[in-house]
């Protein structure tokens, strides 16, 4: 049977503290920034027959996307976007569980974080500026790998 | 002269008191220094024990916001010139973030993690015994500490899965930086319980000078704590017995010794 990867970005809709605190740190490492945005990425593997039904159920499970505060996007690939890095453990691990009980179809599910940081115009750093962030703070090697 | 001891507190920080009481129960003049007073507070100091707690929410990564803090910059800075360090739960996450443990790669680039438990970073908490895993005179930090000594802590954490790239844990291993595994009440050793790379509780550097401990000591080290009963049993109702040191008090009288504490001695 077919596998299909499908990729969800959950973002905060309220003030992120997180990443506020990111770009707080980062400007104090000395970059030059105008702000940081940070999303949970979920990925699906599901049975291509189960696939058409996955949007709406990602959007019932609360411990992935709470509709009061939070923005859900569906991607159209499972790779960060232009100007974005996800942050994934270097094992890729998938998650034990999302929700309450399983998910039809769904085979595995990833969580990664994406960043995306921004310039004082509002748009994407330099991709030499956005990798010198991952290396100096976004990424730990030992148990992470940055997703480019 | 007593040695004078910085608990640095970042926002965040939860273990700062208990941390202060253990410390100044072996004889050091322990103070907390909150982040509102800056480095330049710290620099004083003649030693420093970072505290457990979650410094900055843990956002980014468990001690990736505070290893660069201004009060970090004055830990790093006492650390590289010898002074002694010590960082405690979340305090070891942010020394490890900081690469003052295990010291292998520059400042701020960190070679090694405690990662998230191997659960997918289910918080523990957990009564457990760590052993003192090299030869005492391999960790100055801690000296006095007997060999192979035994002591008991409480674990509490959702990250502290020690994790490196494959070639570095060789160097960790072959190097002497496991400073403490985890064991048995007997020292015989048992698999770290949240998955810890060489089932390691504690990671020190190369001189021995900072060591990084998971499990909590402090919250082990007065006999109205301890888990296993025969002290605490003989205490009850005896106040003073009941508040009296042991169990992981042991740790911080080894470091008062090593800080030529005249009350350790």
């Amino acid at each position: 049977m077919a596998v299909l990867e499908r990729a969800f970005a959950v973002a905060l809709t309220i003030p992120d503290n997180e990443a506020f605190t990111a770009l707080e740190t980062l400007r104090r490492l000395g970059f030059a920034l105008g702000g940081v945005r940070r999303a949970d990425i979920w990925t699906f593997e599901v049975d291509a027959a189960a696939s058409a039904a996955l949007a709406g159920t990602v959007a019932t499970i609360e411990t992935v996307f709470n509709p009061n505060k939070h923005d859900l996007t569906e991607r159209p690939g499972a790779r960060p976007q232009a100007g974005e890095v996800w942050i994934a453990p270097s094992d890729d691990t998938a998650v034990g569980s999302v929700g309450r009980g399983s998910i039809p179809g769904v085979r595995a599910v990833r969580r990664r974080v994406a960043w995306q940081l921004l310039d004082d115009t509002g748009n994407s750093v330099e991709p030499h500026v956005l990798e010198r962030a991952v290396e100096t703070f976004l990424c730990n090697p030992a148990f992470q790998k940055a997703i480019r | 002269m007593t040695a004078r001891v910085a608990v640095p507190v970042f926002p965040g920080t939860n273990s700062e008191d208990e941390t202060v009481r253990a410390l100044q129960a072996a004889g050091l003049a322990a103070e907390a220094v909150h982040w509102s007073r800056g480095g330049a507070a710290l620099r004083a100091f003649d030693a420093y024990v970072l505290p457990g707690g979650f410094a900055y929410e843990d956002r980014v990564r468990a001690g990736a916001v505070a290893a660069h803090d201004e009060l970090t910059d004055a830990v790093i800075e006492a650390a590289q010139a010898g002074k002694f360090v010590l960082g405690i739960c979340n305090g070891a996450q942010i020394l490890l973030e900081a690469g003052l443990v295990p010291g292998t790669g520059p400042i701020r680039r960190p070679t090694a993690a405690f990662a998230p438990n191997r659960d997918g970073g289910r918080f523990m908490c957990r009564h457990v015994y760590v052993r003192l895993a090299v030869a005492p005179e391999r960790l100055p930090v801690l000296g006095g500490l007997a060999a192979s000594a035994v002591i008991p802590m409480w674990v509490s954490h959702g990250d502290g899965r020690l994790a490196a790239a494959p070639d570095e844990l060789v160097r960790l291993a072959a190097g002497g930086y496991v400073a403490f595994v985890y064991s048995d009440a007997a020292g015989k050793p048992v698999p770290a319980p949240q998955g810890s790379a060489l089932d390691c509780a504690g990671l020190t550097n190369a001189a021995g000078t900072v060591l990084a401990i998971m499990p909590h000591p402090e919250r082990d080290a007065w006999t109205f704590m301890q888990r296993d009963g025969a002290a605490k049993l003989r205490a009850r109702g005896a106040t003073g017995a009941m508040l009296a040191p042991a169990g992981g008090s042991v740790f911080f009288s080894a470091f008062a010794q090593a800080l030529g504490s005249p009350a350790a001695r």
